[in-house]
């Protein structure tokens, strides 16, 4: 298993389409993805799940991801937050 | 989302022509969102039944949004288009109908009562949010009406927010046929609907109805506010929202037109259908309910080619009885007596699902468990219709005929079953009559057993639109593929040359039922082809005889022929416009359905702000 702890650095937080790019990434995971935040577990293959959380900007969010392609997901993972959810760049 | 303009511009909307005529009146919006949740407790042993039924809404639902994505992507763009991968991913988000399939299984609530349960507590948590959030509700709301149109029976729960009080154009995202069949016909002069194609049921019961429709508007709907005056141009397939002066008085001209050209056409009820050089073509109508079948006589038909069977078994939760069916087809055979009545045994599965038998979600339904296979598997429900209909049969001239047949023992189990059905009601006293048994070619398989299969029935029917979907691998109802459905290809024309050939052989008739049959070019081909019978909606019936009056069989005949030898659909066409459009110009046809390109050199179309705009009226 591997835990990936990850800054949320858009403006916005993770509403309804940061939100979906984290499910298109872990829906097709054979791994487990899991999401710790303020106390609360839950699996981050569920859209409802993730935007029920409001996960606020600037907070740090841990992904528990256990399978056989843990690393690739955790890595991807890491790449979405790192470019804020493709949505400041500019 | 797509908002709503507040605007009162005048704006052009092009879509598919559906069916002909004209209307001004004012928008009526079709709302989709009022159905009643009904609270149920379901027995244990029908939960599994209730999942499936749940898993078939999202499925359905899922479709439905696809498709507004595609026609959003297409006319607005990829931003907007967005949103709905988003309410994609809501809609089937795991744990949203892991926790509705729970309540169905373990607290035996209903579908659309346990979606409901679990989409009000997410809605109620998102409004109660700021901002963003709150906004994310809206979304919620959206999928949550989509769901339970389809859980609560769909359609047919639906309810006008308002009754309609005078003559009205229907717009909408989508419409049934069963939501048209609830409205004052009278009242409804047209439909403008942004979804579906000319072969869409609603379509084709709209040109039956004689209500002048235009469909794949894409999003009419949305730009348009309910009172909005508009033009409805069924026959060009345009819509006019907010119409200047200009507008009005030319439409109102053509209305003019096509109400003399109507009255016109009318003077060929009593003539009969006969080529000059003497060749008679039987021109019947395809009906869906008994009651049409008063109707078909004022139109001049020569008696019913298709009774969709199928229509008895729509918007129910149980099985028509066997008497409810001998009722329903004896009102067809005896009012129509002596007129033959060709009924068409149970044609569901598909695109056309029935709530009374359960049935899963096929990820190919046009390929899956329909028709006849549906029958042969549920002999229970296909020996009821079988013996309603050797009832009906006792007067009249009656006509029985199985679709989507693949293999000759397909036949012959059904024609068992059929004789099977023949001795229990014969050891009941009854008296059975003779009743011709024909079946519908419409899968490429069984026209290359055709010579096997012509032996063993009275006749064949051709069901040209599954056929032309099957032989060229074209979903009809796939937008981006749509001008691939080609009526013409040669592979279709030698495929219809085929079958008539071995039923001439065996010294049975062939008749066509579908689209195909209601195009004049197509028709004028198919004459000269060979084909005895045709079956189409009734308003086409004097159109149709017009044109076949105005003919040589053996010239007909020489065209199509030589039309058979051409490679490809665009040769044939471009031949046949050479050879017909004159004359039907000359007739003054007036409704090109499948042809409509026909006339589009006249047609000039530049886009505007992302509408196409047409020149020139």
């Amino acid at each position: 298993m591997i835990s990936c702890k990850l800054i949320v650095q858009n403006t916005l937080g993770i509403h309804v389409r940061p939100a979906g790019y984290i499910v298109n990434i872990a829906s097709v995971a054979q791994s487990s993805v899991e999401l710790v935040y303020s106390g609360q577990r839950i699996n981050a293959k569920s859209i409802l799940n993730l935007m029920m959380l409001v996960i606020e900007p600037g907070s740090e969010v841990e992904f528990l991801i256990n399978g056989p392609d843990e690393q690739r997901v955790a890595d991807e993972l890491t790449e979405l937050f790192n470019n804020k959810f493709y949505e400041d760049a500019s | 989302m797509l908002h709503k303009q507040e605007t009162t511009q005048r704006k052009i909307f092009v879509g598919k022509a559906a069916s002909p005529g004209y209307a001004i009146a004012k928008t009526k919006l079709i709302v989709r969102q009022r159905f009643t949740v009904s609270q149920l407790k379901i027995p244990k042993e029908n939960t599994a039944n209730q999942i499936e039924f749940f898993r078939r809404g999202v499925w359905q639902v899922k479709k439905e949004i696809s498709n507004l994505r595609d026609l959003t992507l297409q006319m607005a763009g990829k931003d907007e288009s967005k949103i709905f991968d988003s309410h994609l991913m809501i809609l089937q988000d795991p744990s949203l109908i892991e926790n509705v399939i729970s309540l169905i299984r373990n607290e035996q609530w209903n579908a659309s009562y346990a979606f409901h349960l679990c989409m009000q507590k997410l809605i109620d948590t998102f409004e109660k949010r700021d901002g963003i959030f709150k906004d994310r509700a809206l979304d919620l709301k959206d999928i949550y009406n989509r769901m339970l149109l389809h859980l609560s029976s769909g359609e047919n729960n639906f309810v006008l927010q308002e009754e309609i009080e005078e003559g009205v154009v229907l717009v909408g995202f989508s419409i049934g046929p069963n939501m048209l069949m609830h409205f004052d016909k009278e009242k409804v002069l047209g439909l403008a609907i942004d979804s579906g194609s000319t072969t869409s049921h609603v379509s084709i019961l709209a040109r039956s109805m004689q209500i002048p429709a235009v469909m794949g508007l894409g999003n009419l709907s949305e730009s348009i506010h309910a009172g909005d005056l508009l033009i409805l141009d069924g026959t060009n397939g345009i819509v006019i929202i907010n119409p200047d002066e200009n507008d009005i008085s030319k439409y109102k001209k053509q209305i003019e037109v096509f109400q003399n050209q109507k009255l016109e056409l009318s003077t060929m009820r009593e003539l009969e259908p006969i080529t000059m050089d003497g060749k008679y073509i039987r021109l019947n109508a395809n009906i869906e309910r008994y009651e049409e079948a008063s109707e078909i006589i004022s139109f001049g038909a020569t008696g019913v080619g298709l009774y969709r069977s199928e229509f008895l078994y729509f918007g129910r939760d149980t099985l028509p009885t066997r008497s409810e069916q001998a009722e329903a087809y004896r009102k067809v055979t005896h009012q129509l007596e002596p007129l033959p009545v060709t009924i068409r045994t149970l044609d569901a599965g598909g695109d056309k699902m029935l709530s009374s038998v359960s049935m899963e979600t096929e990820s190919n339904p046009f390929m899956g468990w329909r028709s006849i296979r549906l029958c042969l598997d549920r002999k229970d429900i296909f020996r009821e219709q079988l013996k309603a209909l050797i009832e009906a049969g006792d007067r009249g001239n009656l006509k029985i005929m199985f679709p989507m047949i693949s293999s000759v023992s397909e036949i012959e189990r059904a024609k068992d079953i059929y004789d099977d059905c023949c001795a229990e009601l014969k050891a009941e006293g009854l008296s059975i009559p003779k009743i011709e048994i024909g079946v519908m070619i419409e899968i490429p398989a069984a026209v290359m057993i055709i010579e096997e299969i012509a032996k063993m029935v009275d006749f064949l029917s051709i069901g040209t639109n599954d056929l032309i979907q099957f032989t060229l691998a074209v979903d009809r109802t796939n937008g981006k593929i749509a001008p691939m459905y080609e009526p013409h290809h040669p592979a279709v024309l030698r495929s219809i040359k085929l079958i008539v050939d071995a039923a001439h052989k065996e010294g049975i008739q062939v008749s066509i039922c579908g689209e195909m049959a209601s195009d004049p070019l197509s028709a004028l081909l198919l004459v000269g082809l060979g084909v005895d019978e045709f079956s189409m909606v009734s308003w086409c019936i004097m159109e149709c005889k017009k044109i076949i009056r105005s003919i040589n069989y053996d010239e007909a005949r020489a065209i199509s022929y030589e039309a058979l030898k051409f490679s490809d659909a665009n040769s044939i066409n471009n031949f046949l416009r050479k050879k017909y459009s004159q004359k039907i110009k000359r007739l003054g046809i007036s409704s090109f359905i499948i042809t409509q390109d026909f006339s589009s050199s006249d047609r000039a179309l530049v886009r505007v702000d992302g509408q196409i705009e047409r020149i020139g009226v």
